[in-house]
């Protein structure tokens, strides 16, 4: 099952701690607590539930969820 | 064809690299910067594949390719190879063991990294076994940091097995160094850049106090220590699920965790810990193996009321704080706020998660990493690694060897794990106090184990015994005053009279008698009639201001006071009055008298001062104070034969064993004169003179009592003495055992509301560190608690409190003070209590306590208790004052001062004269300083450390001129001594910031300088130079300066004078304590270096110096015989000295050296440098340096022995840091001449690192016999007590040999 823009979302809010409607999608998720464990528990669930392929340095070079949409199959 | 030209690229470093290269230049010896790790890989592998990898990904990776750093007019520049040039050697070798493959890895990684030369790497390969191989990378942190290594581990694993398979290798995929070069460049020219130094300077504009679990700070060594472990795979899963329910990252349960050990050990609320963080996210950084990671600051608070939860959110959203502000260095934060020119740290230990498991293999085979130094350790770093092995997180705890031993390691890490397990099986919804950081072991240790003092004492009063001991040896001296001595019988009679008296006026079991009577016979028959009666005494210092004794006889309410005079009370307290003076008791019993006295009842009652501002009167039972008496018995041994020195006032509870464990025992109380306990001589001639065997002195007073010149002839008849009243220093309990050697030093403790004394400690000189306050006493039992009222385990710092049988039943009349610091013992029986006592403390690993301060504003001055509170009531309540402030400083080592401050427009020295009316001396402020408003800190908290040191002026210019010399000679010494610009003749000593410490020194250069015999005494009551100079003897001598030529110990005398020349530091005034020991019949002069009091240049040769010291000689002396001797050096020169003499035809006829030796036997060590001119200051005052780092800590340390030389002044000071090494360079330089005689020869025995001095080096200088005589000691203790003793006696024989 491919991934939807508010899959991500929801899924950052989640490890966030937040709720998905204070998550934007088009700024630097680091300022809103992202960071590498994080992305690393991100990438594998999604790798696990949606097979998708990109890697670590994919996601922490531009952590925005714009910018992560492309590369998760989600645009 | 040619090759193609290969060309360097040259680029500046970024911010991050810049920081490794200081602090590689700052320690250009250190390997500390060597970043290794090595991979363990199972399986095959061809080593010469592996080299084609490493080489085509070092082409990739410009960090691989950074030959050489310089230093350029423009900064450091690094010099990147051209890809083409790439060479990376790799040693392959076969050891036979994984063990001594390691063993070459350390060797390796303890070599330090030139980087102006290179290279900045090191690759290694071995094979371990037939498929197993060990591949070890070592690089510079200046070019690589944790996350680069993984980036280059991957990617050599990806390009090996391209090769492996025969294929190409994928594009290179990472960044340049250049673009982590303009990125930086760009960031720091950024707006961003500013908004973050803003950030980080308004986050620590107060500079919290960085904490440390070993209690101090250290510079950086060079290596680490290191103690791995393993956290269970139950407990890792538990935690990660823990983490996951407070939607939390396991890293960030781990920082909590870290955060509530590091809180609960160093006792700090505020926490801050460092974190290194990769500092990649959403950059460039990210596919560029080089030098990013930066380590940044998190701040929390610690409470015990808060959750474990709680905290978890709080390292979750301080983190989200900390990237918003991530590229900001460290190395800046702390230069932005001050601290980098303070060498002082901004965190705790390191938290340094590494969540990235290198999941790698080359070609199949899969590889392991193993870490092997992740860069300088400068305190604690915890490295966590989670590695995907299924053993659960690895965690390493890398150590600062200058601050933690490998037992420290494990301590800290075995009770964080332990932590780390509890928290992962419990609520976190439970406050942080339910989590102790002892494990179960340590807890039992300090709980049980050091408080095993049980012991069975039969129900007694205080006073029971003393009635059984009169009745056993009526006959026997009970007490001496004076010239008055009492027996046991004579005692009793008087006592039992005025107890039957004192009954007949309601004295009973239950009521309160008041006692204000000086220090006398009368005293002590009053306070034992007291008892006797079975009343509680109070005692009332009769020194106290009148409105503080009416303030106690309302608040105690006695039945009545007993006095000496009539006037010695207040009026109208309505107390009845028993006055002595006239007072006829011969009706009344002299037998013991009847009374229903229990163990339970009280037996005295004394005040300390109280926070609020209202003294507390502490009411102590018999039970209690009989525990401790009989534990002192019992420790000590007092016999018949005993006689103790009471010289305590009544007030100070330390009184109350030295009226009563005499009398206990059969000995006798010998009772000092009023007033007799502020003067040290007086004390030592009565110590004398009574034979006293057992004395008490607050530290203070016995610094002052070793420093007075009196104190040795004190060794003879005294047994032991107790110091307590508070901390008592390692340099005072040296002084003592040099001063009393063969005399007991007891260290003991305890507050007003335990019974006097609660533990004890025998003083070892050969002990090194802080001198502990001990092991607990009989039946009582210590706890050192956190702030979660939970056992510290042995070296962390805690609350002390206190329980057992020597607790007092609280504060008189003050039902809710008593809760709370009497409050319920949970590790006691039930209904047990514990006393909080406020002072800060910690377990050592052998069961004793040691002493670290205050936990709040409570102080210490010269042994009497202070609340400030009640010094900032008193100053409060004066009209005109706004605010105040009260706080004791130490500006000068060793000096402590009481100084209050206010705010208003009341004058601050009316002030201080009224607060003088109300208080007792001890707590009347040296100084009171007006201010326009109190200093703040940005929390808006009163800051105390920026509140000004008083400046204590003389009368200066507008001063009378001093009439006379001895006038002018004290004004002088006045001004020197208090650190004053200038003092006029009528300006009072105790008026400008004079303590009784200073006073102490003032007398012994008074002494010195002007040859004149007074006591303190004399000062206290004649404080001017004026007033002074009246006191002394009309025909003292004018003053002479202690820092000229010519030192004139003694003038007086028949005998031909001995000229004694000085040591490397340049001063003679070592020689004094010779001039006592030859008698007043022979003169001594010291001569000393050109130049200690003047700017004149120092002499070229020791040729030259002697000449010059020739003149100052034959000035005193016209013509022989010449008697020389010298110490050190000046024994060199006194050779040299008696060679120009004998040039002149003057006859020499006596050369004696004290530890001297000729200068060829020197010519070919190196020179000492400037730093050993504070190792010769130290040596003349008989120290040898161990942990004085700076000239402040040789001070102190001078101070605190009470050396006259702590009074040394910085000019003086710092012409000795010149003229040591002229000395050495000089000594080096000469070539000696023959002197035509004998020489008397002293050698310090001892055995000494240059075991190549000899005194036979002489026999080539002098024509005559060489006697010597051996010491037992080393150089610098030569002219110490028993050595000086034996030197004297020998002098003294030879120069009766030679006549007058």
């Amino acid at each position: 099952m491919a991934l939807t823009l508010e899959r991500i979302r929801a899924d950052v809010a989640d490890c966030l701690g937040e709720d998905p409607a204070d998550i934007p999608v088009d700024e630097n998720l680091v300022d809103h607590g992202l960071d590498s464990v994080r992305i690393m528990a991100l990438l594998e669930r999604w790798r696990r539930e949606h097979g998708i392929a990109a890697d670590f340095a994919d996601l922490a070079e531009r952590p925005a969820i714009e910018a992560w949409a492309p590369l998760l199959g989600a645009a | 064809m040619t090759a193609p030209p290969v060309t360097e690229t040259v680029l500046p470093l970024t911010a991050a690299q810049s920081g490794m290269w200081y602090a590689q230049a700052l320690d250009p010896l250190s390997p500390a910067q060597n970043t290794a790790e090595y991979l363990e890989i199972d399986g095959p592998l061809d080593p010469a594949l592996f080299a084609e990898a490493l080489r085509r990904v070092a082409a990739e990776a410009d960090a691989l390719r950074v030959v050489r750093v310089e230093d350029t007019p423009d900064g450091p520049r690094q010099y990147v190879a051209h890809p083409d040039a790439a060479e990376v050697p790799l040693t392959v070798r076969e050891p036979d063991t994984v063990a001594e493959a390691e063993a070459w890895m350390r060797a390796d990684l303890a070599a330090p990294c030139d980087l102006a030369a290179g290279p900045l790497f090191r690759h290694a390969l071995f094979r371990v076994g037939e498929d197993r191989w060990l591949w070890y990378q070592r690089i510079h942190h200046l070019v690589i940091d944790g996350f680069g290594h993984s980036l280059l581990v991957r990617r050599t694993a990806e390009v090996y097995a391209a090769l492996a398979r025969g294929e190409r290798p994928g594009p290179r995929t990472f960044g340049r160094l250049a673009d982590l070069v303009a990125d930086d460049a760009a960031y720091r020219s950024s707006q961003a850049f500013a908004a973050d130094r803003e950030h980080w300077t308004r986050a620590f504009a107060d500079r919290p106090q960085a904490p440390r679990l070993a209690g101090r700070g250290a510079l950086p060594s060079h290596t680490f220590r290191r103690r791995t472990a393993h956290l269970s795979p139950e407990t890792t899963q538990g935690l990660r699920d823990l983490a996951a329910r407070l939607r939390a990252t396991w890293p960030d349960v781990l920082i909590a965790a870290q955060a509530l050990y590091t809180s609960r050990v160093t006792a700090q609320p505020d926490v801050v810990l460092g974190l290194p963080m990769m500092g990649r996210m959403g950059s460039v950084a990210l596919r560029v193996p080089g030098m990013v990671m930066n380590v940044l600051p998190l701040r929390l608070a610690v409470t015990p009321e808060a959750t474990f939860a709680e905290l978890v959110r709080q390292v979750v959203l301080g983190i989200r704080e900390v990237r918003r502000h991530q590229r900001y260095r460290y190395e800046d934060i702390r230069r932005d706020l001050g601290l980098l020119g303070e060498s002082r740290g901004l965190v705790g230990p390191l938290v340094n998660v590494m969540p990235f498991d290198y999941a790698v293999d080359f070609a199949g085979a899969p590889a392991r990493a193993h870490n092997l130094s992740a860069g300088p350790v400068d305190d604690l770093t915890v490295n966590i690694y989670d590695r995907a092995d299924g053993r659960g997180l690895r965690i390493d705890h890398d150590g600062n060897p200058a601050l933690y031993e490998d037992e420290d390691l494990a301590a800290h890490q075995e009770r964080f794990l332990h932590l780390l397990d509890r928290l992962a099986g419990t609520d976190p919804r439970l406050p942080l106090a339910a989590h102790p950081v002892a494990t179960p072991a340590e807890r039992e240790l300090v709980l049980e184990e050091f408080n095993r003092t049980e012991r069975a004492v039969p129900p007694t009063t205080l006073v029971g015994p003393i009635e059984a001991q009169a009745a056993r040896t009526p006959d026997a001296p009970a007490l001496v005053y004076r010239d008055t001595t009492l027996t046991y019988a004579e005692l009793t009679a008087r006592a039992n009279r005025l107890a039957w008296h004192l009954r007949s006026l309601g004295a009973r079991p239950g009521a309160v008698v008041a006692v204000s009577v000086p220090r006398s016979v009368e005293l002590v028959v009053a306070l034992l009639a007291v008892v006797k009666a079975g009343a509680a005494y109070l005692p009332l210092d009769p020194d106290y201001p009148a409105q503080r004794l009416a303030y106690m006889l309302g608040d105690a309410a006695p039945v009545c006071a007993v006095t000496d005079r009539a006037d010695r009370l207040p009026d109208g307290t309505g107390t009845p009055l028993v006055v002595l003076d006239g007072l006829d008791l011969s009706d009344r019993p002299w037998t013991d008298p009847a009374r229903a006295l229990t163990p339970a009842h009280p037996a005295y009652v004394i005040y300390t001062s109280g926070s609020t501002g209202r003294p507390k009167g502490v009411v102590v039972p018999h039970r209690a104070i009989d525990n401790r008496l009989r534990w002192m018995q019992h420790a000590y041994g007092l016999t018949a034969g005993d006689r103790v020195l009471q010289k305590t006032p009544s007030s100070f509870d330390v009184s109350v064993w030295e009226f009563f464990w005499p009398l206990r025992e059969g000995a006798t109380l010998v009772v000092a004169e009023p007033g007799g306990h502020k003067d040290p001589v007086y004390l030592a001639r009565l110590i004398r003179e009574q034979s006293v065997t057992t004395c008490h002195f607050v530290p203070s007073m016995l610094q002052m009592f070793l420093a007075g010149p009196d104190a040795a002839d004190c060794a003879a008849p005294l047994r032991r003495v107790f110091a307590s009243g508070e901390a008592l220093p390692r340099e005072t309990a040296q002084a003592f055992a040099r001063a009393l050697p063969g005399v007991e030093l007891h260290n003991l403790y305890g507050p007003t509301e335990a019974a006097v004394d609660v533990t004890y400690h025998a003083c070892d000189p050969a002990d090194p560190g802080p001198v502990p306050i001990g092991r607990p006493v009989w039946n009582t039992r210590l706890y050192v608690l956190d702030a979660a009222l939970q056992p510290c385990p042995p070296g962390v710092p805690g609350e002390l409190y206190l329980a057992g049988v020597q607790l007092a039943d609280g504060y008189l009349g003050r039902a809710e003070l008593t809760a709370t610091r009497f409050v319920a013992d949970p590790f006691g029986p039930a209904g047990a209590r514990m006393y909080r006592t406020g002072d800060l403390a910690r377990w050592t690993a052998r069961g004793e306590v040691e002493y670290l301060g205050r936990t709040d504003h409570q102080v210490k001055l010269r042994g009497q208790r202070i609340e400030l509170g009640e010094i900032e009531a008193a100053l409060a309540a004066r009209e005109g004052v706004d605010g105040a402030c009260a706080l004791v400083r130490e500006d000068r080592p060793g000096e402590q001062l009481l100084v209050g401050y206010v705010t208003g427009d009341a004058d601050p020295a009316a002030v201080r004269a009224a607060v003088a009316r109300e208080l007792p001396e001890h707590m009347v402020p040296a100084a009171v300083v007006a201010l326009d408003a109190f200093p703040l800190s940005p929390n808006g908290k009163l800051d105390r450390r920026e509140l000004p040191a008083p400046v204590f002026a003389g009368s200066g210019d507008g001063a009378r001129q001093p009439s006379g010399p001895v006038e002018e000679a004290l004004t002088r010494l006045f001004a020197e001594v208090l650190g004053v610009g200038r003092t006029g003749p009528d300006d009072a000593f105790f008026d400008l910031g004079g303590t009784s410490l200073l006073a102490v020194r003032l007398v012994g250069r008074i002494r010195a300088e002007l040859g004149a015999e007074l006591t303190i005494g004399t000062l206290f009551e004649a404080s001017t130079p004026a007033g002074l100079a009246a006191r002394l003897d009309a025909t003292g001598r004018a003053a002479e300066d202690a820092l000229d030529v010519v030192l004139p110990l003694r003038t007086a005398g028949g005998r031909p004078p001995l000229f004694a020349i000085h040591p490397a530091g340049g001063i003679a005034w070592c020689y004094g304590g010779l001039s006592a020991r030859l008698g007043p019949d022979q003169p001594l002069y010291g001569i000393q270096a050109r130049g200690l009091n003047s700017d004149e240049p120092l002499p070229r040769a020791l040729a030259e110096q002697a000449a010059e010291y020739v003149r100052h000689i034959r000035a005193v002396r016209p013509h022989g015989p010449y008697r020389l001797l010298g110490w050190s050096v000046g024994g060199v020169l006194a050779q040299i000295v008696a060679v120009l003499l004998q040039d002149a035809g003057e006859e020499v006829d006596l050369l004696a050296m004290l530890d001297s030796f000729p200068a060829e036997q020197w010519r070919e060590r190196p020179a000492p440098e400037e730093g050993d001119a504070l190792t010769a200051v130290l040596r003349m005052a008989g120290f040898e340096r161990t942990h004085e780092r700076t000239r402040e800590d040789v001070m102190a340390t001078l101070s605190r022995a009470g050396s006259p030389l702590a009074g040394l002044t910085d000019r003086t000071l710092s012409r000795i840091v010149d003229i040591v090494p002229n000395h050495a360079r000089m000594m080096r330089e000469h070539h000696h001449r023959v002197y035509d005689g004998d020489l008397l020869f002293f050698t310090a025995a001892a055995p000494r690192a240059q075991h190549w001095l000899h005194h036979g080096a002489w026999r080539a200088h002098v024509t005559g016999p060489i006697v010597n005589h051996d010491l037992d000691c080393v150089h610098s203790q030569l002219l110490l007590d028993r050595q000086l003793d034996e030197i004297a006696a020998v002098l003294t024989a030879r120069l009766k040999e030679l006549g007058a």
